[in-house]
């Protein structure tokens, strides 16, 4: 629910439970005036009636009363004094029915000390009708009136937000990794200029600690390429010595091993802070039909020594828009952790289209969530000897391009799908 | 075989020095991109291995004064920066190839072999080691003038063998060499094993020597005495 919604939505619940309540008031202040009125006619009425019993003795004439349908009917022995009004209803023979009428009964005793009983009614039909029309003209009013609140509202909160939906929308094309600052358009209202230049602040050290890591993470990784290369190529030497026993021999082997760990770990940052870098701007289309075809072909020792079969079904070539080493980095990662955490006499599957491809393996089942292992040095335990960053390279080779990749697990096969976005 | 090693890290510079001068190369050293400047300028080689990044100079330099004025001399670029525009450059401008530090001495030994095989002979040469004949860009190998069909792989394998003579290889160095340093492949020194029993396999069928030793845990050794 956006912001307009919500707020139009209370706008509306308010007035209708304000007008729900304002129009039963309003009715019965309506109701009171006229009801009073008909109320002070009918004690003027009865008022002429008395003055004339007690005056004249005789009833005054009630044909020229129109609608109205006074008795008065007399006693010899005196009444009490007693006088009321109500709402009744009266049986109307020329319409057959009730009609509802305002009556006021009234006994008293005469100056001739004869009783009677004065009753004068007064339709209500005509009232009613009459508040009925003035409410619902005032329905009418209220609802236009609403209606047309909600639809200014609606329009200059529209026109308010404006600034801070131009906020939203900038924010949310903002990317820390990519060069373009944060732009935000000036505005008038304080609370949005506010909101503005905090947001800004915020980016700006955002982006300045962001750059200042990854050139960190590049310059420390370079520093390290050289000691390593001292390391590496003086135990190279070392074990050139005739020398050596069999236990000496197995120290060096340990460390050179760690060494060439460390290297490769360090060559694998390396690229990855590359990449983030944006250090492969070179873009072409690449055909990953080939390269997959060329990267099986270069593995084809390792994938027949481990009794693996590949089973590929091309439909059509996937020609991104790519850097050509990423897209090799890219597809031999792929290959190369299908065959790795494979089984023997194991089984890849590669299906391709133009809308990319998927690489399912057969393997052990993983002991993480298979999303986890797009995450650096995440590996699922049994290849401890791997570095853990073939899939987080991976994964920043199809974040840098938008592609999308998905990891599943399916009875015992691994499933890598990559899709490539067309139209691009 | 004169080779000039242009590397300003000392330590790194001796290493490589040591391990080709046991190849019987004569290797000089400069540590600065002055002293290789005046050296190239001084001397012929038959190869040049030069770090781009020295911190006197850009190593890019010395590639475009050496092909100026020894079009004849293999060039090879070692430095710390992985990167992709400096290898192009670097190839463009008339390097014959490109190693990222950290390396195993014995590919940048088998890359100089290569480099000054394929300068000094035009590329019609033979390698003869006693029985072993090699025609290297037909990717043929006689052993007693039988003809021996070899995988891709093995044939990298056995040239790898033959430019590091008498040295251990370790396996490490072996994988990278035939599988490329990118690839993060533990299992693959279960492989080489396979191919280096399927090469010696080959060379015994027809009566060859026996020419490789295991270093229990380490790696190979490619015997000739």
């Amino acid at each position: 629910m956006n912001l307009l919604t919500r707020s139009s939505i209370n706008y509306i619940f308010f007035s209708v439970v304000a007008f729900i309540i304002g129009g039963i008031i309003f009715f019965h202040v309506v109701k009171t005036v006229f009801y009073r009125q008909i109320d002070e006619t009918l004690k003027t009425e009865k008022l002429l009636i008395e003055q004339q019993i007690d005056f004249s003795d005789t009833l005054p004439d009630f044909r020229q009363v129109f609608s109205h349908m006074i008795e008065v009917t007399v006693f010899n022995s005196p009444k009490k004094k007693f006088e009321f009004i109500k709402d009744t209803a009266l049986y109307d023979k020329s319409l057959d029915q009730l009609l509802p009428v305002r009556q006021l009964i009234c006994e008293n005793t005469s100056i001739q000390d004869q009783g009677y009983i004065i009753s004068i009614s007064k339709p209500l039909a005509e009232t009613k009708q009459m508040i009925r029309t003035i409410v619902g003209a005032l329905v009418l009013l209220f609802i236009s009136l609403t209606g047309l609140l909600i639809f200014v509202n609606y329009f200059i909160s529209k026109s308010i937000w404006v600034p801070f939906n131009k906020t939203l929308e900038n924010l949310r094309n903002f990317n820390i990794s990519k060069d373009a600052s944060l732009t935000l358009t000036e505005t008038k209202i304080t609370e949005f200029r506010q909101l503005n230049r905090t947001l800004d602040r915020m980016a700006k050290k955002m982006q300045r600690d962001y750059i200042n890591l990854k050139e960190f993470n590049e310059n420390a990784s370079h520093e390290i390429q050289t000691p390593l290369a001292i390391i590496k190529s003086k135990l190279e030497l070392l074990i050139q010595g005739e020398e050596l026993n069999e236990e000496q021999m197995g120290m060096i082997n340990s460390v050179y091993e760690a060494t060439t760990r460390m290297s490769k770990l360090n060559q694998g940052l390396l690229l990855i802070s590359k990449i983030d870098n944006n250090q492969f701007h070179l873009t072409e289309q690449v055909n990953l039909l080939k390269i997959m075809e060329k990267t099986l072909e270069h593995f084809e020792e390792i994938i027949s020594l481990k009794k693996i079969r590949i089973i590929h079904h091309y439909h059509a070539p996937a020609c991104p828009q790519m850097n050509p080493a990423l897209a090799e980095i890219l597809v031999s990662n792929l290959v190369s952790n299908a065959i790795r955490h494979n089984i023997e006499e194991g089984e890849i599957r590669i299906t391709m289209d133009a809308n990319g491809f998927e690489i399912a393996n057969t393997g052990h089942p993983v002991t993480i969530p298979p999303e986890e292992l797009f995450r650096r040095f995440r590996k699922s335990d049994r290849t401890t000897d791997s570095v853990g960053l073939g899939l987080a390279i991976v994964k920043k080779i199809v974040q840098l391009y938008q592609f999308d990749i998905q990891y599943e697990v399916k009875e015992n096969f691994h499933r890598l799908k990559l899709n490539i976005p067309r139209g691009e | 075989m004169k080779i000039l090693l242009i590397e300003d890290e000392k330590e790194l510079s001796s290493a490589i020095q040591s391990y080709l001068t046991k190849g019987n190369y004569l290797c000089e050293t400069a540590l600065t991109y002055q002293s290789g400047m005046e050296k190239i300028d001084l001397y012929q080689y038959d190869c040049v291995i030069v770090d781009i990044t020295l911190p006197d100079g850009n190593g890019l330099n010395i590639i475009r004064e050496l092909k100026e004025e020894h079009i004849e001399t293999g060039i090879i670029i070692i430095s710390a920066k992985n990167s992709l525009d400096d290898k192009i450059v670097g190839l463009d401008i008339g390097a014959d190839d490109y190693l990222t530090k950290p390396f195993h001495l014995s590919e940048l030994n088998a890359r100089i072999k290569s480099i000054i095989r394929r300068r000094n002979f035009g590329g019609t040469n033979e390698i003869v080691l006693n029985e072993i004949r090699i025609i290297p860009e037909q990717m043929q190998v006689f052993i007693n003038d039988k003809e021996t069909i070899l995988t891709k792989k093995e044939f990298d394998l056995l040239m790898f063998f033959l430019s590091n003579k008498n040295r251990v290889l370790t396996k490490e160095s072996i994988a990278e060499h035939l599988w490329g340093e990118e690839i993060d492949m533990a299992d693959s020194y279960d492989f080489i094993y396979t191919h280096i029993k399927n090469l010696r396999k080959k060379m015994l069928e027809n009566e060859g020597h026996d020419y490789i030793q295991t270093i229990y845990g380490m790696g190979y050794k490619f015997l000739t005495t």
